[in-house]
């Protein structure tokens, strides 16, 4: 089973290693959000000169400044918008056979879609290592804000952040291999994508504290996924001062999103590579390609 | 008319041999949306294939080919009925039915991003198997299919006749024993395609391989199949040798010109040993036999003796077209081809051969 799926693993990686347009545009748009965004928005400067630097701290969970606050959302930011793209490969490999020649093989159909998920998955966690590491550089630029954790954090803290950057990645991969495997078309995709894009991203802790939203708002920004791995890894950087639940909690939320939207993707990419037309009453993707 | 009986031309040579086996098989498509009627793509279809055999599907779009082949690839569940590749059932056991068979789609399925060699290392690993001696077997397809030059280059710079020969290469990798070929030189020309059936013929003589393929060009049936099925709407309407199937409907066609003005030959014409039918336009009869070149002779000694003067004769011999028309009472070129099959490079199912000269 490894070796199938190792050989359409190297074959996504040798796609994607070849189109430099993708990995570039994929590596920059979270740099520049950084840089520009992050270096411009410093909700520091709107309070009262002579405010305490606690206070700002305790509105922004613990982390010294809004840059390093910013930074940890981006992780979890970069990541997500990485994954929208997750579902794109499926449908280009349906569109064009590749994914017919590809089932006429013994490989298992859970070696399909496994090695999508992991390939995919590693995919969305290089924009989030590219965040934490340049944020980190910036700390030691002069005149620029950088992000600064707190001198405790232990090798435990390290595997925390890395855990919830890992489900957070796995969850959304998922969910959008999901649409993958269900659109026929590009544009399809790319239109329930859009649709979502804003209220995922917006709905949560990633760029703004909670505290400053109305209470609707918080209650969705609660249980949004994003907040939740943003809440466990600012937990891990900064400490868990303010937090009304535990990180245990929080993770446990992240990892329930992450079981909902892996088996919905088990359950949609199951529908697309059945040889059943009779078995639903719409046909699958590939018995419908085969009838046309 | 039942020519051939559907058995394999290897099972008269001793060897009951059958390497694909077909029985009564359906396909009904469910109804798109409800109110909609349920589409009949194949319509209890059976055959068998021999060991060694290039079996021909031949068929006009829509007939039915991709469908069967699809369902013998595993990549379709049959509604009824029964299909075995080397004695395993398609449906229960499609696993092992995979690890025998090699497949080349209509389209070009190779990673445009990735070089030949690429694709066929992956397709190799799909299939479990790594190492020195996939690299050895890659190797030694690129060179049968004059790919050796172009093996390390990305597919996106290749021909369309690369394309074709590489998807054979891929499909081949594995080592099957078996290989299905759908629509194989769809949108080639016809230079190209000839070019194309030599590769086939090849693999068949180096790695003694058994060949199903589809067409809907009566050319390729007819020259580079050993025995063919026809299908249509559906039904095969006949099966057996090109030579068989053409010899079926009533062999050849004589066309003899008399001088103007000339007695009637028809009456020395019919009794003839061979001939089926005779009719007359003004000057020159048009003789249904079964022995065309043999009938010559005769045709022309019996004129001369009876005073009649034979300007010339013209031996015509059956296309597949005819027997297309004979079998199910329409042309095969008004047969609607698909859009979608038009756009992707068909020109207009045989209408370019098999016309009489």
């Amino acid at each position: 089973m490894m070796l199938p799926m190792a050989s359409l693993i190297r074959r996504e990686y040798l796609r994607w290693i070849r189109a430099p347009t993708w990995v570039i545009s994929g590596l920059m748009s979270p740099i520049l959000y950084l840089l520009l965004f992050g270096q411009a928005f410093n909700l520091g400067k709107l309070l009262p000169p002579g405010t305490p630097a606690s206070a700002l701290s305790q509105v922004l969970s613990g982390a010294p400044n809004y840059f390093s606050y910013f930074a940890v959302g981006m992780v979890a930011f970069a990541s997500v918008t990485a994954a929208m793209f997750s579902g794109t490969g499926i449908i280009f490999d349906k569109q064009l056979g590749i994914l017919q020649r590809i089932l006429s093989t013994p490989i298992s159909r859970r070696s399909v879609f496994l090695s999508s998920l992991v390939f995919r998955g590693m995919l969305t966690l290089i924009p989030a290592f590219l965040v934490v590491g340049f944020a980190l550089l910036l700390a030691d630029v002069p005149g620029v804000a950088g992000l600064t954790v707190s001198s405790g954090v232990t090798v435990l803290d390290s595997v925390q952040f890395l855990a919830a950057a890992l489900v957070l990645s796995v969850a959304f991969t998922a969910l959008f291999l999901s649409f993958g495997f269900a659109a026929q078309r590009i544009e399809s995709y790319f239109g329930v994508v859009t649709i979502l894009q804003l209220p995922i991203l917006l709905t949560s802790n990633a760029m703004y504290p909670t505290s400053i939203m109305p209470t609707w708002l918080q209650y969705l920004v609660g249980f949004n996924p994003i907040s939740l791995a943003v809440n466990i890894m600012r937990m891990s950087l900064f400490g868990t001062a303010g937090y009304p639940y535990s990180a245990g909690i929080y993770f446990a939320g992240l990892l329930a999103w992450a079981v909902l939207f892996v088996g919905l993707a088990l359950l949609l990419a199951s529908r697309a590579l059945r040889t059943n037309p009779a078995a639903s009453p719409t046909g699958s993707a590939l018995s419908q390609a085969i009838a046309e | 008319m039942t020519v051939g009986a559907g058995n394999p031309r290897t099972s008269a040579e001793g060897g009951h041999d059958v390497v694909i086996d077909v029985d009564n098989l359906r396909m009904i498509y469910p109804a798109p949306k409800p109110g909609a009627l349920p589409t009949v793509a194949v319509d209890g279809v059976s055959f068998q294939v021999g060991r060694g055999e290039i079996f021909g599907f031949l068929g006009p779009n829509g007939a039915g080919k991709t469908t069967t082949i699809s369902i013998l690839t595993t990549l379709l569940q049959p509604t009824a009925g029964h299909a075995r590749v080397e004695g395993i059932d398609v449906g229960t056991r499609p696993n092992d039915v995979r690890r025998k068979l090699g497949l080349v789609f209509q389209r070009s399925t190779a990673d445009e991003e990735l070089t030949g060699r690429e694709n066929m290392a992956i397709q190799a690993g799909l299939y479990g198997h790594s190492g020195t001696s996939v690299d050895r077997r890659v190797t030694e397809l690129l060179v049968q299919m004059d790919l050796g030059s172009v093996g390390d280059r990305l597919v996106k710079t290749y021909s369309g006749g690369m394309r074709r020969r590489l998807e054979l290469a891929v499909g081949m990798v594995h080592d099957p024993k078996l290989l299905f070929l759908d629509e194989p030189t769809l949108g080639l020309d016809p230079q190209g395609r000839a070019g194309f059936w030599r590769y086939i013929r090849t693999l068949r003589g180096s790695e003694g391989v058994t060949v199903f393929m589809t067409t809907h060009y009566l050319d390729e049936a007819d020259q580079l199949c050993d025995r063919i099925a026809v299908i249509d709407r559906g039904k095969i309407v006949a099966t057996g040798t090109p030579k068989e199937l053409k010899d079926g409907i009533g062999g050849d066609t004589l066309e003899v010109a008399v001088a103007p003005g000339a007695a009637d030959l028809s009456p020395l014409l019919t009794p003839m040993p061979g001939v089926k039918a005779v009719s007359r336009r003004e000057d020159s009869y048009r003789v249904k036999c079964t022995n065309g070149e043999q009938l010559i002779p005769k045709v022309v000694l019996a004129a001369e003796q009876a005073g009649i003067s034979v300007r010339g004769v013209t031996v015509a011999k059956p296309t597949l077209d005819e027997v297309f028309l004979e079998l199910t009472g329409h042309a095969y070129r008004e047969e609607g081809e698909s859009p979608k099959e038009d756009r992707s490079g068909g020109n207009g199912g045989g209408s370019d051969q098999g016309r009489r000269p």
